[in-house]
């Protein structure tokens, strides 16, 4: 019998699910544990890139692909938080340009076609302060958003402008002016 | 350092709550705050946005979050099917790089030319490992049920595995074997791929069957409408991934008919 590649399930295996876990490498292993510590703030912090629950879940699955190759290659590995940040950044930028694109290419389609798990608005009815804050946090443009998520992920000044690409000043005048924003809305 | 009648900045209050000004800037706006009131509310209001903003971010957030689970056990299986890729490669290179390569390549020739000789003159034949396997559109399922590789439907959609590969002749040979037609002619038969790459498809023996060109009607060129077909769906949000591989391979003919609702090929 040809042996089978070991990249490849076949599809009663996919559907009977029954394969047992073969060991797995400690690089491997430490890959899924960060993946474990930084999945939820990846995907809240790219739910403002107007992407899917889907396209979320899958920057964040080639973020850390990312992160398996860069830490196989010995690179440097301070500040992995960052630079996880940084590349899921750069990843869900390209994912939402390519979307536009094929958007507008596609005749009809109306736009970018964005998250089909219930947007903010829908469901039930929110407190008012949480329903102006939505206001307020939809209006603010796209970098200011952006410094005000990641410094609620516990980024210092200097990170966020290093995943931004912007100085520190810009990072600091972007939060003190969004804040100045929802305190209006919020008193 | 200013005066009460220069206020702090929000900027300045701010990196003061945040913790990001240099000790001596520090001691400045505190004594500043010390003595005006109108700062030391306005540096609570701040407080006050940065405490609504981290409960409308965490609510607006966790409660949407799919379990972990899933996307977890998907990350392992492609880490280990990265690891293996790249092991292969490794393996490959070192081989290829190693000094005495045309030594070995020497050594390997004359062993299969021996071997030759020594089952040319003993009237050897390759025993027959496999039963004859039907020939049809269809695979044998025993042999070909089908294999795929971890992928994402983003990644699918993307265009990158969008064409298939063109199936090694080493493959090709193994599996003519396994469906017993070893001897069989080549130009009769095309090596095709059951779930397309373009789908999800592995480069895998399973995955790959004899398809005979004698096979008029359901042919490998209406296989490919399907293939095209079911990956649009799936790109389009209509058709999950492992269902549109299921269904192919199943009975792709079946599938055919579902998808295009017709009991033959269409026409063009």
């Amino acid at each position: 019998m040809f042996p089978r590649v070991t990249d490849a399930i076949t599809l009663r295996d996919l559907l009977g699910s029954s394969a047992s876990t073969p060991a797995q490498d400690p690089l491997e292993a430490e890959v899924v544990k960060l993946f474990d510590h930084f999945r939820a703030p990846l995907l809240r912090y790219l739910s403002s890139f107007g992407l899917g629950v889907q396209d979320r879940e899958d920057v964040v699955q080639d973020a850390f692909l990312s992160l398996f190759q860069h830490l196989r290659a010995g690179k440097s590995r301070e500040n992995l938080g960052a630079w996880l940040f940084r590349v899921a950044h750069n990843l869900a930028l390209k994912r939402r340009y390519r979307m536009r694109r094929e958007s507008d290419a596609n005749a009809g389609a109306g736009g970018l076609v964005i998250d089909p798990a219930p947007s903010a608005e829908d469901g039930l009815v929110r407190h008012q302060t949480q329903n102006r804050m939505l206001a307020v946090v939809k209006a603010l443009r796209e970098q200011d958003r952006r410094c005000l998520d990641l410094r609620a992920e516990g980024f210092r000044y200097r990170e966020i402008a290093d995943l931004l690409n912007i100085s520190i000043g810009a990072v600091s005048l972007s939060l003190a002016r969004s804040l100045a924003r929802i305190s209006r809305a919020t008193e | 350092m200013k005066d009460l009648n220069t206020h702090l900045s929000d900027q300045q209050m701010l990196m003061d709550v945040d913790g990001e000004l240099s000790p001596k800037e520090e001691a400045l706006i505190r004594a500043h705050l010390d003595a005006c009131w109108k700062c030391r509310v306005r540096r609570k209001e701040i407080e006050h946005a940065i405490t609504d903003f981290v409960r409308f971010y965490q609510k607006e957030n966790d409660g949407q979050l799919p379990p972990v689970e899933g996307p977890r056990a998907l990350l392992k299986a492609r880490l280990a099917e990265l690891s293996a890729t790249q092991s292969a490669r490794h393996s490959t290179w070192f081989a290829l790089s190693h000094k005495n390569v045309w030594t070995l390549a020497a050594a390997v020739c004359a062993l299969l030319a021996f071997g030759l000789i020594l089952a040319r003159s003993s009237g050897f034949q390759r025993p027959q490992t496999r039963r004859r396997a039907m020939i049809t559109s269809i695979p044998d399922s025993t042999l070909t049920p089908g294999a795929t590789v971890l992928i994402s439907r983003g990644a699918v959609c993307s265009g990158e595995s969008a064409k298939n590969k063109a199936v090694p002749v080493s493959l090709q040979k193994k599996v003519f074997e396994e469906y017993g037609i070893a001897g069989a002619e080549p130009r009769a038969y095309e090596v095709d791929y059951l779930v397309t790459p373009a789908l999800g498809g592995a480069d895998d023996i399973h995955n790959l069957w004899p398809q005979p060109y004698f096979a008029t009607v359901w042919n490998a060129k209406v296989k490919d409408e399907l293939e095209d077909r079911l990956r649009q769906m799936v790109c389009d949000g209509t058709l999950d991934l492992t269902e549109a591989q299921r269904e192919i391979a199943t009975n792709w003919i079946e599938a055919y008919k579902k998808y295009f609702r017709t009991d033959s090929p269409l026409e063009h």
